[in-house]
């Protein structure tokens, strides 16, 4: 009996290892490079200066965000919700930040960048830089943002990227996607050296989630992690019973 | 042999237990004196402090509690000398392993060791690993030896009797189980489920280590596991403890022996039951955690402790009040130890309660309910017992002197010490401080104060250790 006990267990086990294995690569890695320095790279800024990107963040810890002048997608909505979302953050009245938008796209040039600054009515603004820079593949890879070239579209496949760095040059805080005030408010706290809660995101190295969610739904669910939880307690009673019968087998 | 064997193996737990609780407490009383800036201390160097004696402690007493109850218990059944003698070892091993990773290479993530803190390597590299190993070397000692004794029970009492179902009808059943042999069992049954715990805890945080960030964990899940084990192992060697007194508390006084009754029965497998859901209590402040467990932590908390403690502290009343009762160290050790487990049991259910735990979480009030039922609880069950068996056994009989003076200084100092925490708790002074901010104005004062009494606190353990230490160092010596 406790033979197929255990084996109808192992397949109910082993049918939810499936389950987890085959979801969906994420990819999301808002935790990966944090506490890594950024790669120091060379920029230049829309006002001509030539500086590095150490020396811009030693001056004012930096929001970097990364665009392509020509995107047909994400970069606008982007800077315009962090434009937006800078008025509103909480908790970030005297905290000091430069926003860095630098383009990934090495056919951009310095005057792509200059338009795109007036199209967002932001080249006067004294905490906000534009730049482009000649060592766009070490930047992007030191914080781990991939865009690919689309030949159909002729456009990059991207995320939407902000990258936190303090006045050190480490990244303290990643955000994907459109992020709200709230969000941003934590970003600057963060590249201040000032504590700020994060969590882990799924992602495929994690089998044993306590629960999934499902972003369709809205709905969490139990995940294989919850078994794990119970496992001790029926391991343990199935110990039990294991023992009785034995030493029952062995006494008659 | 096998019976000389196990006397002589007790012997040697009580010599270690000792040896190691001295060291702990002095460890213990030199974070109260940096908490309260009369030494000081590098923040690692707190910590690595902190995280060998909370896991010591929690060692010691649960196989303090274990090693009692496999020498009452072969009074009912055989028990194995060999599965003894290897926990015995693999703990020797464990524990020089755990102080070498903590002490040496600097390992400070806390006796819970919560995920990620020991994968945010902030010490020799190999102190992780060591850590790890060492609580597996533990685990592996420790499983061995439930596993044994729940075999030796289970050999003579069917599952029903063990668990004494068949006294929730029958006010007298054809088979009798004793109250020692049904707590000793829901106490195993608990230790092995939380080792179990334990197990798939350290099977997944080894899985993540040496895959180098290939499979990562899910923190949820290892913080339910990891007070799954820990809370859970916390409260079973107290039982460990009850389980002695039920069975030598009567004896030493000179009354009957208690009974398995209708409502002891009912208690205890409440006990069983919900003690293994309560750790769920360590998780109010995880907003991930559905609202339902958080909810059945706050229920298993009361039903896991309030019956098992009304039905122990009403048949102590009941055995001396009013009643002729010939008082001795061990049972005056055991009557205080059961004060404090109440005391301590009050504070930790006012914390486990959901509106409470808003202001008392991560507050210095955790650290006094279960220093109440640890240093004043516990400790004294098993301070009894070992007091008991090395008078009862040892060759070095002898009248037993200063025995007022301990016990003063034992109440004095033990009472002193947790005021400190108490107080400190009410005014929100958190826990785990290595030094505290300015803000907390009574902070420092009252670690003083606390260091102080736990000085006379650890002159009255000196003073037991001395007697004790004597006679089962002679019956450790004795040539069978
Ligand atoms: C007089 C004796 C003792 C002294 C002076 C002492 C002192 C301390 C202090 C100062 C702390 C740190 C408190 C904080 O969070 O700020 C602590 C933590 C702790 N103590 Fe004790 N203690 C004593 C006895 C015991 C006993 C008998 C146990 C038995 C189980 C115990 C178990 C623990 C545990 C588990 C922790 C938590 C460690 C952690 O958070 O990682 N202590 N103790």
């Amino acid at each position: 009996m406790l033979k197929y006990g255990l084996t109808t267990f192992l397949i109910f086990v082993c049918s939810f290892i499936e389950d987890a294995v085959a979801q969906p690569a994420v990819g999301w890695q808002e935790e990966a490079n944090i506490n890594e320095v950024i790669y120091n790279a060379p920029l230049q800024i829309i006002s001509g200066a030539h500086v590095s990107i150490h020396q811009l963040a030693a001056q004012n810890p930096l929001v970097v965000a990364f665009v392509f002048t020509r995107c047909s997608g994400i970069c606008t909505p982007l800077i315009i919700q962090l434009k937006e979302s800078l008025q509103f953050a909480p908790n970030i009245a005297n905290k000091k930040y430069n926003v860095l938008v630098v383009s990934f796209d090495p056919r951009d040039s310095v005057k792509d960048m200059e338009n795109m600054a007036t199209r967002f009515n932001l080249q006067h603004e004294g905490n906000w830089e534009f730049a482009v820079t000649d060592s766009i593949s070490r930047l992007i890879s030191s914080v781990n943002f991939n865009p690919v070239w689309d030949e159909k579209t002729l456009q990059f496949d991207h995320d939407a990227l902000l990258v936190g760095v303090n006045s050190q040059g480490f990244v303290t805080k990643k955000l994907l996607g459109l992020r709200n005030s709230k969000d941003i408010g934590l970003l600057i706290n963060s590249i201040n050296n000032v504590f700020s809660p994060t969590y882990r995101l799924p992602a495929q190295s994690n089998l044993f989630s306590c629960y999934n969610y499902n972003p369709k739904t809205g709905k969490n669910t139990p995940g294989l992690g919850m078994l794990f939880i119970a496992l001790p307690a029926i391991l343990s009673f199935l110990i039990l019973i294991f023992i009785r019968l034995v030493s029952k087998s062995k006494s008659v | 042999m096998e019976a000389k064997g196990i006397k002589k193996n007790t012997a040697i737990w009580i010599l270690a237990v000792l040896v190691l609780f001295v060291l702990s407490i002095i460890l213990g009383i030199i974070m109260r004196l940096n908490q309260g800036g009369a030494v000081h201390l590098e923040p690692g160097t707190f910590y690595a402090d902190m995280t060998v004696h909370g896991i010591t402690m929690i060692g010691i007493w649960f196989v303090a509690g274990m090693a009692g109850v496999n020498f009452i218990m072969e009074r009912y059944v055989k028990t194995s000398y060999w599965a003894n003698t290897f926990a015995l070892v693999m703990t020797v091993i464990g524990v020089v392993m755990l102080w070498v990773s903590t002490l040496i290479g600097d390992f400070h993530a806390g006796w819970t060791f919560l995920y990620p803190l020991p994968f945010k390597i902030a010490w020799s590299a190999w102190a992780t690993p060591m850590f790890l190993w060492a609580l597996a070397v533990l685990g592996v000692g420790w499983l061995v030896w439930v596993l044994s004794l729940m075999a030796a029970l289970l050999k003579k009492y069917s599952i029903s009797q063990v668990f004494a179902w068949q006294h929730f009808r029958n006010k007298n059943p054809e088979v009798e189980t004793p109250p020692f042999v049904l707590i000793s069992m829901v106490s195993l049954l608990g230790v092995l489920t939380c080792l179990i715990a334990a197990v798939v805890l350290l099977v997944l945080l080894f899985a993540e280590y040496y895959s180098h960030g290939t499979f990562v964990n899910d923190a949820l899940l290892i913080k339910n596991l990891t007070y799954f084990f820990g809370h859970t192992i916390a409260n079973e060697m107290l039982y460990l403890g009850l389980a002695i007194i039920y069975e030598l508390f009567p004896e030493i006084s000179g009354r009957p022996k208690w009974k398995t009754t209708w409502y002891v029965a009912i208690a205890w497998n409440l006990t069983l039951f919900f003690v293994l859901l309560a750790f769920f209590h360590h998780l109010y402040m995880d907003f991930v955690q559905p609202q339902g467990l958080q909810i059945v932590g706050q229920l298993a908390s009361y039903l896991a402790s309030l019956p098992s403690a009304g039905v122990t502290v009403f048949s102590v009343i009941v055995a001396v009040y009013r009643t002729k009762i010939k008082w001795s160290l061990s049972n005056l050790l055991f009557f205080i130890g059961i004060a404090g487990w109440v005391i301590g049991g009050v504070g930790a259910v006012i914390d486990a309660t959901i509106s409470n735990n808003f202001l008392l979480h991560n507050t210095l009030w955790v650290p006094a309910h279960f220093h109440s039922y640890n240093a004043m609880g516990n400790v004294l069950f098993s301070l009894g017992f070992f007091h008991w068996f090395s008078v009862e056994y040892s060759k070095r009989k002898g009248q037993e002197r200063l025995s007022s003076l301990k016990l003063s200084f034992l109440l004095l100092g033990g009472i002193g010490f947790l005021a400190a925490f108490y107080v400190a708790g009410a005014e929100s002074i958190p826990r785990r401080y290595s030094s505290y901010p300015v803000e907390f104005t009574s902070a420092k004062l009252l670690a003083t104060l606390g260091a102080v009494f736990a000085t006379v606190y650890l002159i009255a353990i000196l003073l037991f250790f001395s007697s004790i230490f004597k006679r089962c160092l002679n019956m450790v010596l004795q040539r069978s």
